[in-house]
């Protein structure tokens, strides 16, 4: 067989696009699901169910508590909860970030106290957050930002100050002003650190919504986790587990969806630099 | 007239002290196109830099037209070897870059964007984004971005140096043409003879380990040159030659 014949054999021996898509990316991990699902349900066979529960009854908890409402009511409040105080953590550390980037002096003076916060597990703070403002919203909200601003700040500050020296170099040649260079070239070219940081701080709003609720309060998803714990309903306890994990992928492939659409550029760059 | 007198520029390391320049001076000539040509770690790009006042000299003056430059010259425009597109702007935007802050409209930064554009043939692709170009368009718009702001001196940095052949010469005749239109002054780094010989009125010949220029040599070749085989001239062969040995390119490859 020559060369020829192998180029021309190629593309007929090539599956369709579609049922190649199909086979590698759909079966396999779906195959998999199953498996864990089937093993779950047979552990029901010798394991009290009050430990693990079973695929199918966790289903049955999740459609009785849509029902019952309870579920929506926690659903909403943790989200109002989580997305205002993840708000203000986002902008209070952009804003931060911008600043320690740009003004040296900033920089100076505030990150001794950066680091000391990033690196104190903040958890410890929830029994003078209440002492402070009792058990309420605002303790709840309180501890989400301040769980939620670091990532995003030392991401921003990296960022800034990590500008390729080649972009620096092009808004020097090209005379912008030192206000235009960080509005121009400095922050946009922060924003694949940026977002990279709002990734970690939405993952930790999550955590702070579900554990200042458990400690904090009578209402909400972290709440219903710790009282449906105390009651051994290990069914529904499951079920809440599943939109909790849920939310925290929504959120991801939010990101995902806005980095797509709004900064296209940053997956060509990187893909242009492999 | 641009002057630079008596320029030198030292690095310092912790443990040493590079010469990067030594004393260099050259008088450029309104309207001419004028090429730096050495081995690199001569100090032809670190010239070019602070003629532009993107890097300070150590000591020395760069004077314009009898005033002396301070910081970033706006009668200057760097066209750099690696181009730095910024991929979040269009490439119509990339151009504009030059015009934020001169108190243009909107409307008026690009339209100006759009003529330079036209300049280097690119007008149609103004609102793509500048990762979809080939590296051959990449560079057209950096020097687009670099005619818009109009500039009296064109300072290119080894501009074609990460571009194939092809492309390389396709863009040396248009960089001459534009010269020839537009009539401005080019200082232009190279370390390709053949693409100094063919671009330039004069050519500065650097030496290194302290940089400095050794000779300054006139190009004494026919306008235009796309017009005819320029390499194949006789009076080109011996310029060639001529720089070669001075380069002492010869001697290292004997040795």
């Amino acid at each position: 067989m020559s060369i020829a014949d192998l180029q021309l054999a190629r593309p007929a021996t090539r599956p369709a696009p579609t049922g190649r898509w199909l086979r590698s990316r759909i079966v396999p991990p779906l195959a998999i699901v199953l498996v864990i699902l089937g093993a779950w349900q047979a552990t029901s066979v010798f394991l009290d169910p009050l430990l693990l529960s079973t695929p199918t009854a966790v289903f049955a908890a999740l459609v009785a508590m849509a029902g019952q409402g309870q579920i929506w009511a926690a659903l909403l409040t943790s989200l109002e909860e989580m997305f205002a105080g993840l708000a203000i953590g986002l902008v209070l550390g952009i804003v931060l970030g911008l600043l320690m980037g740009r003004y040296w002096v900033v920089e100076k003076i505030l990150s001794p106290y950066v680091n000391f916060f990033n690196a104190t597990p903040l958890v410890v703070t929830i029994p003078l957050l209440v002492i402070w403002v009792g058990i309420s919203t605002q303790a709840r909200l309180l501890f989400i930002v301040l769980i939620t601003i670091w990532p995003v700040l030392l991401n921003t500050l990296a960022g800034v100050k990590n500008v390729s020296q080649g972009y620096v170099d092009v808004g020097r040649a090209f005379g912008l002003s030192d206000a235009q260079m960080l509005r121009l070239v400095s922050i946009p070219a922060a924003v694949p650190y940026m977002l990279a940081g709002v990734r970690i701080s939405v993952g930790l709003a999550i955590i702070g919504m579900i554990v200042s609720e458990m400690e904090v309060s009578m209402v909400g998803l972290g709440f219903l986790l710790t009282s449906l714990g105390n009651s051994f309903q290990t069914s529904k306890l499951f079920g809440v587990i599943l939109v909790t994990s849920l939310l925290g992928v929504l959120c991801a492939a939010i990101l995902r969806l806005v980095e797509r659409l709004w900064f296209r550029w940053i997956g060509e760059v990187s893909a242009a630099q492999r | 007239m641009l002057d630079i007198v008596g320029v030198s520029k030292t690095f310092e390391t912790r443990d040493r002290r590079v010469a990067a320049l030594q004393e260099v001076s050259l008088s450029v000539r309104d309207g001419e196109f004028l090429s730096l040509v050495g081995p690199s770690g001569c100090g032809k790009t670190t010239l070019l830099r602070i003629i532009d006042g993107l890097t300070d000299a150590t000591s020395g003056r760069i004077i314009f037209n009898g005033v002396e430059l301070q910081g970033v010259s706006r009668e200057m425009a760097f066209v750099f070897q690696d181009i730095n597109l910024l991929p979040w702007r269009t490439v119509v935007q990339n151009v504009e870059i030059g015009l934020e802050g001169r108190g243009l409209s909107k409307r008026a930064r690009r339209q100006r964007a759009l003529q330079a554009l036209e300049l280097v043939g690119l007008e149609t692709v103004a609102d793509a984004p500048p990762y979809t170009l080939s590296g051959g368009m990449q560079q057209r718009v950096g020097v687009a971005r670099a005619l818009a702001v109009d500039p009296k001196v064109l300072l290119m940095d080894e501009p074609f140096g990460h571009l194939d052949n092809f492309t390389r010469e396709n863009l040396q005749v248009e960089v001459a043409r534009l010269w020839q239109s537009l009539k401005m002054t080019v200082i232009f780094v190279t370390h390709d003879v053949d693409e100094a010989i063919f671009l330039s009125d004069r050519i500065a010949l650097f030496r290194t380990n302290p940089g400095r220029i050794a000779e300054i040599v006139e190009v004494d070749l026919k306008r235009p040159r796309w017009e005819y085989n320029v390499r194949a001239e006789p009076n080109a062969i011996r310029l060639r030659e001529r720089i070669m040995d001075e380069l002492e390119v010869r001697k290292l490859q004997l040795a």
